[in-house]
């Protein structure tokens, strides 16, 4: 069975190479985008290439930057005594939407895990050590995940820089809003564990 | 719930092998369940903060799972209570590095595997039991990291031959293993097969012997060769390829 036009055709292979998008919705959005205004269409396909022309990781956090400087380690008004450590870029957006912290970041590119073969070597954690190494850092805040790979790594990056600076964990619990009797026995337990003075 | 829906969800024991992260905030599982062997699963929206499911669904976690079966591979997970979470194992580097090179082996080994394999589910729990017990403890060794593989490859019905030649049959002067012959070899079947010492066939007798909380330790040597004579094995006989953690494989 014809499956149209080969441009078509091409749309629809390249847009269910996407992570979630399978064959029928890669069709509907090469449909939408067949049906939608030539400016519309235009502006998707240069954003596309655009960042992937400007867009690349910090040299000193591994954020993502349009230089080679993130905005937030550009910016003079952080605290640059404070390193947030976090997995992924993707994790610097909901810490910076609590307006709660004014430090930098050091984004790791994963988390160890044994049995994917992920190791230290693989992420940036030799980076962050030398950092804290140059000196001035006050404190390094493991945001990890709060995973089992999340756990393993912020333990092993303690285990290294405890010595040199301060390091703290984010806390774990129950999140605002939920019923104690709904909550899980590990996060309850960790919730009982981290308890604080009111 | 009709009769269809009842017959489409099912209970049954696993451990988390594995996780994946998946789409937005759901999670692929790779499980070893008493009941069925190796099943893949996904636990939607797990990776919310307010998910039902909470902190249960992660690597080494056993449970009490209700699946509900999906016409492809992957079955949904619709309900999870926890058996046993070993948060001593979590908390130590050594624990989850031992924990995951188990669950690794089981999930390469019986990888494919959709019957259910008992002896294989109960070493795998008792393991992480020993594990939490103590994570500094022997189990974590690599004799006793050795030992887990070489139980696991006897309950898999891989165990290498240490009775007798596994070429000839012959019962004295063993002095090497062979992976290819898939156990220990005389003088004279020797080719291909590397030298084989008395301490590590005693290990690995006793290994097979003993319980696990009961393994004695061997010398590093001893413990370094049981470690390539079972990796040898699986690959040739297997074929699958688990990682060697040398640096690990101190008694």
């Amino acid at each position: 069975m014809s499956e149209g036009p080969a441009p078509l055709s091409r749309l629809t292979a390249e847009l269910s190479q996407l992570p979630g998008i399978g064959r029928r919705t890669a069709q509907r959005l090469a449909f939408h985008i067949l049906r939608s205004d030539e400016s519309d269409a235009r502006s998707l396909a240069e954003a596309i290439v655009e960042v992937k022309e400007k867009v690349g990781l910090c040299e000193v956090c591994f954020n993502l930057a349009e230089g080679p400087r993130c905005r937030i380690c550009e910016d003079p008004s952080r605290e640059v005594s404070l390193i947030c450590v976090v997995e992924e870029p993707a994790d610097v957006i909901p810490i910076e939407r609590t307006h709660e912290y004014r430090g930098l970041y050091h984004v790791l590119g994963g988390a160890l895990s044994p049995i994917d073969g992920i190791d230290a070597e693989d992420l940036r954690i030799a980076e962050l050590r030398r950092r804290v190494e140059g000196g001035g850092i006050l404190e390094v805040i493991l945001a990890t995940n709060p995973t089992t790979t999340g756990e393993a790594t912020a333990s092993h990056i303690a285990d290294l820089i405890r010595e040199q600076t301060q390091v703290t964990r984010l806390a774990a619990g129950l999140p605002v809003g939920a019923d104690l009797e709904h909550a899980d026995e590990v996060t309850l337990g960790r919730a009982m564990a981290g308890r604080s003075n009111v | 719930m009709n009769r269809l829906d009842m017959s489409r969800t099912f209970k049954t024991e696993a451990v988390v092998l594995r996780t994946i992260r998946y789409g937005e905030a759901d999670r692929i599982l790779h499980l070893y369940t008493r009941e069925h062997g190796r099943l893949g699963a996904i636990a939607k929206g797990v990776r919310k903060p307010r998910s039902r499911f909470g902190g249960r669904l992660e690597p080494f976690f056993r449970l009490a799972l209700v699946l509900h079966r999906s016409r492809g591979d992957l079955h949904t997970v619709t309900s999870a209570e926890t058996i046993e979470g070993y948060p001593r194992l979590r908390a130590s580097g050594t624990g989850i590095a031992a924990a995951a090179d188990a669950c690794g082996g089981v999930l390469r080994l019986l990888d494919g595997v959709d019957e259910p394999n008992q002896p294989a589910y109960n070493l795998l729990c008792r393991y992480l039991e020993l594990v939490d017990a103590d994570p500094a403890g022997p189990a974590t060794t690599g004799a006793g990291m050795v030992a887990f593989r070489l139980k696991l490859a006897l309950a898999a019905g891989f165990a290498p031959e240490l009775s007798g030649c596994a070429r000839c049959g012959a019962t004295d002067h063993m002095t090497a293993f062979s992976g290819a012959a898939g156990g220990v070899v005389c003088p004279t079947c020797e080719a291909g097969s590397f030298p084989f010492s008395a301490e590590a066939h005693t290990f690995m007798v006793q290994a097979l012997g003993r319980p696990m909380a009961d393994l004695l330790p061997g010398d590093t040597a001893a413990v370094r060769q049981a470690g390539r004579a079972i990796g040898e094995t699986l690959e040739h006989h297997a074929h699958v390829r688990l990682p060697r953690p040398e640096g690990r494989l101190a008694a």
